[in-house]
C-alpha cells in the first residue's frame, strides 16, 4: 500500500531517529570506561575504576539500597491497591464511576512537579515531617494508573463463567477472587509489579520534595550532577540504564505472553 | 447473568479513593487555594497573580516554557506521523513489536540520566564539538548546550517516542481493507492518508500531543541540565522559590499558573477528541 521508495525513506527516518535516541547512552557507556576524569577524546586509557567506585562509595550504595526498598514497597502497595480497584471497576456498579476512573488516571496527565509541590505544601500544612515513607505514599499514586490500567485489561478478559462456577459451588465472593481471579492474573500481577518498580526506582521529583535527609539513588545522581561532575556517574548511569531496560523488557514480555 | 452471592463489590475502590483524595486531589486544590492568599491580608486576594504579571523574570519564564512546549509538540508531531505510518503499514506484523521496543526502551530509564548523557554529546568539548574540530581543524564554539534550543531538542526526542506510539496504536486498529479499497479505486497513498488514516488516527495524535505538552511544559530536569540556569523556565523558577525563599503562596501561584495554562492548551484538544468520536 506504500511505494517501495517511500517505504525505504520511512525506514531510514525511523533508524536515524533511533540512532539519535541511543547515541548519548552509547557515548556515556564508552566514557564510563575512560581513565580520564573529564570527557576528552581520544580516550587515553581504559579502566573499570568508576564501576568499582560505585560499589565502594558508601553514598551510592546507601542510595541504591534506599531506592530498592522504597520502590519495592511502593510497587507492592500499588499492585495490591490497583488490583482491588481494577476488580471493582470491572465488576461493580457505583455512582460516579467515570469520575473516579478519571481521578485514578489523572496523575498521568499532571506534571510531576505539580504533584511534588502540592504534596510538599499539603504535608507541611498537616505538620508531617518529610521522610522516605511519605515520599513512598506520593510515589504510589504516581504509579497507580499503570497498575490499574494493566490489571483492569486483564480482569476484563477473564471469562465470567469461571468466577460464577466458584460461586455456584458455594465460594464466597472474596474466596472466588483469591482462588480463581488471582491465579489467572499471576503474570499480569508480576508484570505490573515490575513495571511499577521500574518507574518508582527512577522517580526523582516526588522523592526530592518529600524527603530531607534520606537519599535515594536518583536524588544522589541529581545532587552530584548539579554540584559538580564526577565520572562515577557515567558508570552508574550505564548500570541504571541496563537495569531499567532489563526490568522493562521482562515486564512487557510477561504482559504479552499472557495474551496468548 | 447469574447473581453474585454478595452485593455489588464496589469496596475495592476504597483504598485508591482514600489515597487519591487525601494525597492528590486535596493537596492540589489546597495549593490552588493557597495562591489566592497573601501574608498580612485576610480573605481571598489576587495579589500574588498581580505580582506575577508585574515581574518580568516570571512572565519571561512563562513565555519560555510556552515556546519550549509548543516547539517540542510541533517538531515531534512532524516526525511522529511518518514514523507511525512506517510501523503500522510498512513492516510485517512479526517485526512490529521488536521495532516498538527499540523506540520505547530508552525511555524506561531515568529522565535525569538521559538528559545528562546529552551533555557529553552537545557540550563544546563533547562528541559533536570534537567531530567538528577534526573536520575544520580549529576550535569551534557551538554554544548549543545551556540554551533553550538544547532543551527543545532533549524533550522533542521524548515527544517523538510518545506521539509515535499513540498514533501507531490508533493506526493498527484501522481496517486494512479500507486502504486497499482506496488503492483499487485508483487513490494514491496520499488520499489514503487524508481520507482514511488521518481521521481515524487523530484521537491517538491528540492524546500523545496533550501528554507531551504537559511533560514539556512542566519538566524541570531537561531545562536544568540542557537549558542551563541563566534563562529559566517556569518550573525552574518555581523550584527556586520553593527551596530558596520558601514563599509558599508564591510557589503555589506559579503552580496554579502552570495548571491554568495546561488546561487552556489541552482542553480544546480533548474536546476535539470527543468531536472526532462523535463523527465516527
Amino acid at each position: 500500500m506504500t511505494g517501495a521508495i517511500t517505504s525505504r525513506a520511512l525506514a531510514l527516518l525511523f533508524w536515524i531517529t533511533a540512532a539519535v535516541i541511543y547515541l548519548p547512552i552509547g557515548v556515556m557507556a564508552v566514557f564510563s570506561f575512560s581513565a580520564a576524569r573529564y570527557q576528552i577524546l581520544p580516550i587515553p586509557a581504559y579502566t573499570t575504576e568508576w564501576y568499582m567506585r560505585v560499589f565502594t562509595d558508601g553514598q551510592y550504595s546507601a542510595g541504591f539500597l534506599n531506592s530498592v526498598l522504597l520502590a519495592g514497597a511502593v510497587s507492592l502497595a500499588a499492585t495490591l491497591i490497583g488490583f482491588a480497584c481494577a476488580y471493582s471497576l470491572v465488576n461493580a456498579r457505583f455512582p460516579g464511576k467515570t469520575a473516579f476512573t478519571l481521578l485514578v488516571l489523572a496523575p498521568l496527565a499532571v506534571p510531576l512537579l505539580l504533584v511534588g509541590i502540592a504534596l510538599r505544601i499539603w504535608t507541611t500544612m498537616l505538620g508531617l515531617q518529610p521522610s522516605l515513607p511519605l515520599a513512598g505514599v506520593g510515589q504510589v499514586l504516581y504509579v497507580l494508573p499503570l497498575a490499574v490500567l494493566n490489571l483492569r485489561n486483564r480482569i476484563a478478559q477473564l471469562p465470567k463463567s469461571h468466577e460464577e462456577a466458584a460461586w455456584a459451588l458455594g465460594a464466597s465472593r472474596l474466596r472466588a477472587i483469591v482462588d480463581v481471579i488471582l491465579p489467572a492474573c499471576r503474570a499480569s500481577l508480576l508484570a505490573t509489579f515490575i513495571l511499577c518498580f521500574t518507574f518508582a526506582f527512577d522517580e526523582f521529583v516526588i522523592a526530592y520534595f518529600l524527603t530531607n535527609f534520606s537519599v535515594t539513588l536518583p536524588i544522589k545522581i541529581w545532587t552530584t550532577l548539579v554540584t559538580g561532575f564526577d565520572p562515577t556517574i557515567n558508570a552508574l548511569g550505564t548500570m541504571v540504564f541496563a537495569f531499567s531496560l532489563m526490568l522493562g523488557v521482562t515486564a512487557q514480555w510477561l504482559l504479552m505472553r499472557k495474551d496468548r | 447473568m447469574s447473581r453474585p452471592p454478595v452485593a455489588n463489590l464496589w469496596h475495592g475502590i476504597l483504598p485508591a479513593l482514600v489515597l487519591m483524595a487525601g494525597f492528590f486531589l486535596l493537596p492540589i486544590l489546597y495549593t490552588l487555594g493557597l495562591s489566592l492568599t497573601a501574608e498580612g491580608t485576610s480573605g481571598l486576594t489576587l495579589a500574588n497573580y498581580r505580582t506575577f504579571a508585574a515581574e518580568a523574570t516570571l512572565t519571561d519564564a512563562l513565555l519560555r516554557s510556552l515556546i519550549l512546549a509548543l516547539s517540542v509538540v510541533t517538531i515531534a508531531t512532524l516526525l511522529a506521523w511518518p514514523m507511525a505510518w512506517y510501523l503500522a503499514f510498512c513492516v510485517t506484523e512479526r517485526r512490529r513489536v521488536p521495532l516498538l521496543f527499540v523506540l520505547v526502551a530508552p525511555f524506561w530509564t531515568s529522565f535525569t540520566i538521559r538528559a545528562f548523557s546529552w551533555q557529553m554529546v552537545l557540550a563544546d568539548s563533547g562528541i559533536v564539538g570534537a567531530g567538528l574540530r577534526n573536520l575544520i581543524g580549529s576550535d569551534v564554539s557551538l554554544g548549543f548546550l545551556y540554551s533553550l534550543p538544547a532543551s527543545i531538542f532533549g524533550l522533542t526526542l521524548f515527544g517523538i517516542m510518545l506521539i509515535t506510539l499513540m498514533i501507531y496504536s490508533s493506526m493498527v486498529t484501522i481496517d486494512r481493507r479500507l486502504i486497499e479499497a482506496n488503492a483499487v479505486l485508483g487513490g494514491s497513498s496520499w488520499t489514503a492518508f487524508r481520507e482514511v488514516v488521518l481521521p481515524l488516527a487523530l484521537p491517538g495524535w491528540i492524546i500523545g500531543t496533550a501528554l507531551t505538552f504537559i511533560v514539556a511544559f512542566g519538566d524541570y530536569a531537561v531545562p536544568t541540565l540542557l537549558g542551563g540556569g541563566l534563562q529559566p523556565v517556569l518550573a525552574q523558577v518555581m523550584l527556586s522559590v520553593l527551596k530558596g525563599t520558601y514563599d509558599l503562596p508564591m510557589a503555589a501561584t506559579l503552580a496554579s499558573v502552570l495548571v491554568i495554562v495546561i488546561l487552556l492548551c489541552v482542553a480544546p484538544l480533548l474536546l476535539l477528541v470527543r468531536g472526532t468520536r462523535l463523527q465516527s
